[in-house]
């Protein structure tokens, strides 16, 4: 778990639609936020963005498969001679007002939905039945989970009445202008090199479903900028931050090799 | 001898007009799995499969070596048609096998390329060069990593070219012209015209690509009653290498004209067009065979369609379950959409289903061979069962976990410092709540003969015993279906097991009765399955798909119409929270299924022999936790 307090600097964010307004008005409206996309689109940056535009702490919570619904709520610590309660980072946001952000939710387990529902309709409330407790939620708190519906295994899919509690918003690739904007900004790399890399990155994507599961990520193209910015070899690079990463089959990484070929010379 | 004498004759000139380097060749088979992927993120349509293209013949002069020896006529080069795309078998073109491998790469790049302005595509000797070079500087200035191998290809190219040719002036000038524009892309709008063809350009694409003859307009005519089709009953053993050959679609002759009008010189020139009355005919093996040698030697196969179909062996009379007694309609006339790729658009109640059950009133019992196997099976998915064991080393629980706490306790007062202990343990049950949704195919062509004893369609008989045996103690909820369909208009759904009922003796019945229907509409079949399994609440909810073959129908449900309608069907299920999988006994179905059901979402049973016993285990591994 990280908390973030405020920051003076707003981390950069490029909006794909409208997402910034939508966004603002769900908190506005102390609504529950459900953000969707594939891996590496930009979904935590958002939440990093707007919880520093609407100046609101920001409780991010990574989700794993053994995380509870203790993990969020908190738990009684046994210390000297006796048991102190500590709180998790959801009480936290619920107490102190902020965003608590449960990144990839779908992999936490199932009883974490236990706390989530009271606090995702009209009650606005977290029991905590340990301390025997009745949280109500402050204006300024919210909710916000994200998951990607594309990779996760047969037997993680968000149900559906959890599903329902959100104002949900898809994220995806951006449009290659507006990505060479993007690497450009984060990385610093000249134009005509971003402008390639997002090309090739275009060509990967064209693969998913049909070679690969997951198409190259905004986040890989941004690293490997790095790699070149500061003088590493480009087709290595690549290699290294946008080839290996999406598959670990010999055949596809050497076809895929060839994409990049296409595009830096061999 | 005189044979003999001709054989080595033959052989000599063969080598000697060959100018190809038979070490460093490159064969499509090495190169297809990479290749296509690079095709496809170049911006290639990820629906063509890639297959071998037939030679061409280009009408180009050739040299004396050549006339002598009779080769040299033909050139295979690639094209696309809506279907595939064609690359030529083996390029053996260069010394240096990088050099050939590159040529593929090549030629799989300026196939995936669509021309910015696509009127440029023009036909004839001028359409084709000006073309050859727009599409070449576009490729280059989209992919600019590829000039350096571009370069690389045309030097070694050009070099190799003109080798043992002689040329006279317009020739020359000809060749000149061919050497600028591959040396300088768009520099000539024209090309110097001669005698003779120019020798092809193994760079550029087809000059004249085979025409693609649109079937549905062939076929709207006679195909109107046919009124069945077969697929030879015994499984296809692959003795010969698939070859693909040149043809093309004609008009059935009206028969009248016989073979004696041709007079007998003719009969040297295969490809004159032989009324051979082929197609109703049960044809034997041998006749099969003869057949094939024949199509061998022909340059060009004319085949057409005549409005009777192989009948041989369709016994539709017999199959045709509507009319049997026990057979209880449960639901008709649903209607359902399907998806017309080539324009786009979703054809609202299209098709019509109906769901039918067999009720033979009688309870079945489970076929003695399987007992044994069953008891194994359900053994083993025993795993399966939702039990409730206690979970050590908890946060919090019901009861304290005294290992745990005596640890904690001794560490503690060993001077350790020690982190947040875990010493509760509780009783929980493994998380388990899902539906699965068995489609299977009944098509006619699981009515084919895998062995002496058994049809594929009682394959899948026991597949689906075994997996109801399997599944009935494990908690989760079934159900099976199977489809069969004759056009769109009678796609029929049968009902073996709902999810309300309990696996016993009369759906065993009902499994028992099972035979092989028609084709294979699998898009609305999908679709109606997918509306069941969208009722069950559970929170996981898997339709498997279980099918012999590719999606197809009398229609024009076919090839890449069916292929592309089944994954939309595939992607709708999907949309609606459903996960899909497809489990197969078509070893050829690696071309078209990633392009339904993506990457891991089937898979490829080899000997179909052993479905009954995959199918169960497959089943425990795509629903278990792999954590």
């Amino acid at each position: 778990m990280t908390t973030s307090d405020q920051t003076t600097e707003i981390p950069f964010y490029s909006p794909q639609g409208n997402e910034e307004s939508l966004f603002e008005h769900a908190y506005g409206n102390q609504l529950p936020v459900l953000l969707k996309g594939p891996t590496g689109s930009g979904k935590t940056r958002f939440i990093a963005h707007m919880a520093a535009q609407l100046n609101l702490p920001l409780y991010t919570v990574s989700c794993h498969d053994d995380l509870t619904a203790s993990d969020l709520v908190g738990r009684y610590l046994i210390g000297d001679g006796q048991t102190v309660w500590n709180d998790g980072p959801l009480t936290r946001a619920v107490r102190e007002g902020g965003i608590c952000y449960l990144d990839e939710v779908v992999e936490a387990r199932k009883d974490t939905t236990v706390v989530i529902h009271p606090l995702t309709d009209d009650r606005r409330i977290l029991p905590i039945d340990r301390t025997g407790e009745i949280l109500h939620a402050p204006d300024n708190f919210m909710l916000v989970v994200s998951y990607n519906p594309g990779y996760q295994s047969m037997m993680k899919g968000l149900k559906p009445s959890t599903r329902q509690r959100f104002i949900s918003m898809s994220f995806n690739y951006l449009k290659p202008s507006q990505e060479q904007e993007v690497v450009e900004k984060e990385t610093g790399i000249d134009a005509h090199m971003a402008k390639k890399l997002v090309a090739m990155a275009n060509a990967l994507r064209q693969l998913k479903d049909h070679d690969l599961e997951e198409g190259a990520s905004t986040r890989l193209l941004v690293y490997t900028a790095r790699l070149i910015k500061s003088g590493f070899d480009p087709v290595e690079a690549c290699l290294a931050g946008l080839i290996e990463p999406l598959s670990d089959e010999e055949d596809v990484v050497s076809a895929l090799m060839e994409v990049v070929y296409a595009s830096f010379g061999k | 001898m005189e044979e003999h004498v001709g054989q080595i004759w033959d052989k000599l000139v063969t080598r000697l007009s060959d100018r190809s380097y038979k070490d460093s060749a490159v064969t499509l088979l090495d190169v297809s799995k990479p290749l296509g992927i690079f095709f496809r993120a170049l911006g290639g349509d990820n629906a063509l499969r890639i297959v071998e293209s037939t030679a061409t013949q280009h009408f180009a002069k050739r040299n004396w070596k050549h006339r002598v020896a009779g080769t040299g006529k033909y050139v295979e080069l690639s094209w696309q048609d809506e279907d595939t795309l064609h690359l030529p078998k083996q390029i053996n073109v260069f010394p240096d096998t990088d050099l050939n491998k590159d040529l593929y790469y090549w030629l799989a790049a300026i196939n995936a390329h669509t021309l910015e302005n696509p009127s440029a595509k023009a036909r004839g000797l001028q359409g084709w060069f000006a073309y050859s070079q727009t599409i070449t500087l576009e490729v280059l200035e989209r992919f600019p990593g590829l000039q350096s191998r571009y370069d690389r290809l045309v030097g070694a190219y050009l070099q190799l070219r003109n080798i043992d040719e002689q040329f006279n002036e317009q020739e020359q000038s000809q060749e000149d012209a061919i050497a600028q524009a591959l040396r300088k892309p768009g520099s000539l709008e024209q090309i110097p015209t001669s005698q003779y063809a120019p020798r092809p350009v193994l760079l550029w694409p087809h000059p004249n690509p085979p025409e693609v003859v649109d079937l549905s307009s062939r076929r709207a005519q006679p195909d109107k009653d046919v009124e069945g089709e077969s697929t030879p009953s015994k499984p296809e053993e692959s003795k010969k290498e698939n070859k693909r050959r040149n043809a093309e679609r004609v008009d059935m002759p009206d028969g009248k004209d016989g073979l004696i009008l041709h007079r007998f010189e003719s009969i040297f020139g295969f490809s004159e067009f032989l009324n051979i009355n082929r197609s109703t005919e049960d044809d034997d093996e041998a006749d099969q065979d003869k057949a094939d040698n024949n199509a061998d030697d022909m340059d060009f196969l004319s085949v057409a369609r005549d409005n009777k179909t192989k009948g041989g062996k369709v016994k539709f009379d017999l199959d045709l379950p509507a009319e049997s007694m026990d057979e209880v309609v449960l639901e008709s006339d649903v209607f359902l959409p399907e998806w017309d790729y080539k324009k786009q658009i979703m054809q609202k109640d299209y098709c019509s289903v109906i769901n039918y059950m067999h009720d033979t009133g009688e309870s079945g019992e489970l076929p003695e061979n399987l007992r044994r196997t069953a008891k194994k099976l359900r053994h083993q998915l025993e795993a399966l069962t939702t039990k409730r064991v206690w979970h050590r080393h908890q946060s919090e629980g019901s009861e304290l976990d005294l290992d745990a706490y005596i640890n904690y306790v001794g560490e503690r007062y060993s001077g350790h410092k020690v982190e947040q202990p875990d010493l509760y343990q509780q009783l929980r049950s493994s998380e388990r709540d899902l539906s699965c949704l068995l489609l299977a195919d009944f098509s006619l062509s699981t009515d084919t003969w895998l062995s002496n004893e058994a049809r594929i369609i009682d394959v899948i008989r026991d597949s689906l015993f075994l997996f109801s045996e399997s599944l009935r103690n494990t908690g989760d909820q079934f159900s099976i279906y199977g489809f069969s369909s004759r056009n769109r208009g009678h796609i029929r759904f049968n009902t073996l097991k709902t999810f309300d009922e309990k696996y016993n003796g009369i759906v065993r019945s009902r499994i028992q009765a099972i035979k092989p229907g028609f084709y294979t509409r699998m898009g609305a079949a999908i679709r109606y399955a997918a509306a069941k399994l969208e009722q069950q609440d559970t929170q996981q909810r898997l339709l498997l798909i279980l099918t012999d073959g590719k999606p197809n129908d009398l229609d024009r449900y076919e090839g890449r119409y069916g292929v592309e309608d089944t994954r939309r069907a595939i992607h709708e299920a999907k949309a609606k929270g459903l996960q899909t999988f497809c489990i197969t006994i078509d070893d050829q179905g690696g071309e078209y299924l990633p392009h339904i059901f993506g990457t891991n979402g089937f898979t490829i049973i080899r000997k179909p022999e052993h479905l009954p016993q995959k199918l169960p285990i497959l089943y425990a591994n795509l629903t278990t936790n792999p954590s």
